[in-house]
């Protein structure tokens, strides 16, 4: 059984819908991609999930029902959102953040041992911890934003643009990271991205949204040897 | 010297007074960009209901911690009841809501224990004690202690609990608190709860000086926007920094400066306000409101 089912969803904002019926589903411990252009739904997509939009249709978590369920509830299941924009709470210091990542956990002994890797894979965040979270670098407070994630110990991460306004270099660490927690871990990572060569190469599986709707999905291998839904889906 | 060293100590006593119900005003404010013209009010009634404690034969500092938690308890339940529903309704909205708590609390204290001011007892003696040469009485040390304590507690709830770093973060970004897993809405419940307890000191602490009468908050809620605004009204630390700065400016202006005495001391307050929004919006310690777009 698939970790995460969406099944018919339909969301919008207000008078305004964006997803005209979504299906998609992640296994335990995969990397799926949701690719598409500017506009298309991934936002929304995620917003869905963890019940920032009202939506309609059936999403299943786990094998629980997310209907009607309030967003820090659905976090409380075992899935953590890296939003757009990351997040970030920057009138709070560095371990703030990250406290509040890990504060409704009660396996203290693992916490610590969590916070030690973090810390392993991110080490500016250590120098860093007693200051304010507004003062980090973009990528800084990305990377931020992903241990925080981690800290909460999710079976799914949905992560929101990671490569959004950073340096092709700070990209390709933070993408080595999220590899490395998705093998490590086992959480499996639903992933949408502007950089369908980079997300494609991290997935296993991926989606393309156009306008609300589903375009093309299939195996990321199949996707990227295809050339016309490059061309015409994921500009390059 | 000795003289203005003893206004400075009562000003302080005052001060602390102020600091305690404009810290409320602070707690709320962060928690939900309002200013709670009715703070004043609760506060005045949780000190009706601590006289009535003491009434039943309760001991003052039986009745002091028991007023608090009942103050706490109906702050939430004013928000749970009457704010949470408009909420999401633009400030002005939620401004006429405070405003029309501010006429329907005053009303039932006063419908439920009269107009005629009552004295209300002071657990410090009327005595006064020689401190650096100045007599300073022990009512105004006592005011000191008290508020002095309760902003500490408030001060090493919020920045040392897991709670208060919950209610921080709802206050700052509710959305991505949100996706933390934190409860926004009970967050802003605690803080208005948190304000209401907060509050009440402040007018367990006044009521012995001014007797207690359905509006006798009135004017001590004016130099508690003073003391917000000096500060800062997003700074709790602000708010108790503005707090003793206004009650011991209000006391030496009315000792020292000609004409002001009793009576023009609340127009010291506004012109402080005044002159606070003129020359620097955002308080001592306000941080400016920059907005990246």
């Amino acid at each position: 059984m698939a970790l995460l089912e969406l099944e018919e969803v339909r969301a919008g904002y207000g008078p305004t819908s964006v997803l005209h019926g979504i299906s998609l589903s992640v296994q335990e411990g995969q990397v799926v991609s949701l690719l598409g252009a500017n506009g298309a739904g991934k936002t929304t997509t995620l917003r869905t999930i963890t019940g920032g939009v009202r939506w309609s249709g059936n999403i299943r978590f786990a094998g629980r029902s997310l209907n009607r369920m309030h967003t820090e509830d659905v976090v409380r299941c075992g899935i953590a959102h890296v939003p757009e924009g990351r997040g970030i709470l920057t009138d709070l210091s560095v371990d703030e953040n990250l406290k509040l990542g890990s504060y409704l956990r009660h396996d203290g002994q693992a916490v610590r041992k969590d916070y030690e890797r973090v810390f392993e894979y991110f080490p500016v965040l250590r120098e860093r911890r007693r200051l304010s979270a507004s003062t980090l670098s973009g990528g800084e407070q990305q990377m931020l934003a992903i241990a925080r994630a981690l800290l909460m110990k999710p079976k799914l991460m949905l992560l929101d643009e990671p490569s959004l306004g950073l340096a092709p270099m700070v990209v390709r660490a933070i993408f080595e990271i999220i590899r490395t927690i998705n093998q490590a871990d086992g959480v499996a990572v639903l992933l949408v991205e502007q950089n369908a060569r980079i997300a494609l190469e991290m997935s296993s599986q991926a989606y393309v949204l156009e306008v609300g709707r589903l375009a093309v999905k299939g195996s990321s291998a199949e996707l990227k040897g295809n050339e016309s839904v490059r061309r015409s889906y994921l500009g390059y | 010297m000795q003289g203005v060293l003893q206004q400075v100590f009562s000003g302080l006593a005052s001060g602390g007074i102020f600091a305690s119900l404009a810290l409320a005003l602070v707690l709320i404010y962060n928690a939900m960009g309002l200013v709670n013209f009715a703070q004043g009010e609760m506060a005045m009634f949780a000190t009706f209901i601590a006289v009535t404690l003491m009434d039943r034969g309760l001991n003052y500092w039986i009745a002091f911690p028991v007023t608090l938690v009942i103050a706490f308890a109906g702050g939430v339940a004013i928000q749970r009841i009457v704010i949470r529903p408009v909420e999401r309704a633009p400030v002005l909205t939620l401004v006429i809501v405070t405003l029309g708590l501010t006429a329907l609390i005053n009303g039932l204290a006063g419908f439920i224990w009269g107009y005629l001011p009552r004295a209300f007892p002071s657990p410090f003696p009327s005595r006064t004690i020689s401190v650096l040469g100045a007599y300073v009485s022990y009512q105004d040390l006592g005011v000191i202690a008290v508020c002095g304590v309760v902003l500490l507690v408030i001060y090493l709830l919020l920045q040392r609990t897991t709670v208060g770093l919950t209610m921080r973060a709802a206050a700052h970004n509710p959305e991505a608190s949100r996706l933390m897993g934190v409860r926004v809405s009970w967050m802003l419940a605690l803080g208005w709860g948190l304000a209401s307890a907060v509050g009440a000191v402040s007018g367990i602490m006044v009521a012995p000086i001014l007797f207690l009468e359905p509006n006798m908050m009135q004017t001590v809620i004016i130099y508690a926007f003073a003391a917000a605004v000096l500060g800062g009204i997003e700074s709790p630390v602000g708010a108790v920094v503005g707090g003793l700065i206004v009650g011991v400016t209000v006391n030496l202006a009315g000792a020292y400066v000609p004409y002001v005495g009793g009576d023009l001391e609340l127009a010291v307050a506004l012109a402080i306000i005044v002159a606070v929004l003129v020359l620097k919006p955002n308080g001592l310690f306000g941080r400016p409101s920059v907005r990246r777009v």
